[in-house]
């Protein structure tokens, strides 16, 4: 099953946009959803590899349009939700 | 079993037609290709079950396989290495006599 | 969906999860401020940059360095703890090597620190495996016709630095000054040195 991040030999992603970010994090919440990732991976909430598989499982459509930490932290809501640890919709209830 | 004794370096190996549903390491470039064993890369947990969320997970032999662009693209001069958990090679006899 | 948040909107969302997670207890805030320090500190290129440079002037730590990169950086106090694993891989006049990861975006965060935008953007991922050669002249990098490129994915938990070419002209300087010569680029290879 083809997934939308397994890009490798793809044609049409255009040039690259060499501009060298000095930056690490373009806005603090870049910063905090490392540090959740980081926290909730510590605490065996979820490892590595289900975080890349959740990435990996979005619509490609919204994996596309999404910024690299917004795919992290969809990531991290729906393995949240499918560990029990937040209900579905709490979030944005 | 010593680390990488399967696959010695040099050996020619394919990649298996592996198209799971699930998450897996292995890119859809290199599926199906024949390749040349770099070296071993040390033992991990199969990330493909790993990601299941499951205790589970066997841990296996990692190898870095080179490829040829040729024979992953047909056409390029460079080289392609990826590294690679043992279940998803297999020994490629034939690409041994190349 | 994500596509239509805006920065502000993403921001609520975050803080929201944030607080949620501590009123279950799941999190304490300052052990998030903990993370996002330890993830920053001390990553650096000029890590990387002092690898190179020892490499350069040590021809024993240059070897050690090629074959068991991880022990090598060790030495100088870098990934220590680390499950991962390092390898240098150094270009020649011959040779030329360029690191990608098609899959997410894996790099040597100790080593280089934080990743630029453009390792992790599709374009990058996709065509450097493919057409390397293109994509090293868009970054400014030429390189003579008969070299031989070998592009690095990292698919598992290795993770790679190259160990670019000392430039020539640089046999009075001191370890310091040749690591202030060593960009990021690289590292990653992307760029001569």
């Amino acid at each position: 099953m083809a997934r939308i991040n397994d890009v490798g030999g793809t044609e049409g992603f255009g040039a690259v946009d060499i501009t060298d970010d000095a930056e690490p994090f373009h806005a603090d919440w870049e910063a905090r959803v490392v540090g959740l990732l980081g926290a909730l991976r510590a605490q065996g909430i979820f490892n590595t590899n289900e975080f890349r598989d959740a990435i990996e499982s979005m619509p490609p459509r919204e994996y596309l349009a999404a910024s690299y930490y917004e795919r992290w932290f969809e990531a991290i809501c729906t393995l949240l939700e499918r560990k029990g640890v937040i209900k579905p919709g709490e979030l944005d209830g | 079993m010593a680390d990488g004794d399967r696959f010695p370096p040099g050996t020619a190996v394919r990649t298996f037609h592996h198209d799971p549903p699930h998450h897996t390491r292995l890119p859809r470039y290199a599926r199906g290709k024949r390749g040349v064993v770099v070296e071993p890369e040390g033992r991990a947990e199969l990330a493909d079950v790993s990601a299941q969320g499951r205790g589970d997970a066997p841990v296996e032999q990692v190898y870095a396989v080179r490829f040829a662009a040729r024979d992953l693209w047909g056409e390029g001069d460079h080289h392609v290495v990826l590294d690679l958990w043992e279940s998803y090679l297999e020994a490629d006899e034939e690409g041994a006599a190349r | 969906m994500s596509g239509d948040h805006s920065d502000a909107t993403i921001a609520q969302r975050v803080r929201r999860l944030e607080t949620l997670l501590e009123e279950k207890g799941v999190l304490s805030g300052a052990r998030l401020d903990e993370i996002i320090d330890a993830s920053l500190t001390g990553a650096s290129p000029a890590n990387g940059a002092r690898v190179v440079a020892r490499a350069w002037t040590d021809a024993d730590f240059r070897a050690r360095l090629l074959a068991d990169g991880t022990a090598a950086v060790r030495e100088l106090g870098f990934m220590e703890g680390s499950y991962q694993r390092l390898r240098v891989v150094e270009n020649t006049d011959t040779t030329h090597n360029v690191i990608v990861c098609t899959l997410c975006s894996c790099y040597p965060l100790r080593l280089l620190g934080p990743s630029p935008s453009w390792y992790k953007s599709e374009a990058y991922r996709s065509r450097v495996v493919r057409e390397p050669r293109a994509v090293l002249a868009e970054f400014g990098l030429e390189l003579p016709a008969g070299t031989e490129i070998t592009v690095w994915d990292s698919s598992a938990e290795t993770r790679y630095m190259v160990l670019p070419r000392r430039p020539d002209g640089t046999d009075d300087l001191g370890e310091e000054q040749l690591a202030a010569l060593v960009t990021r680029n690289a590292l990653i290879g992307t760029a001569a040195v």
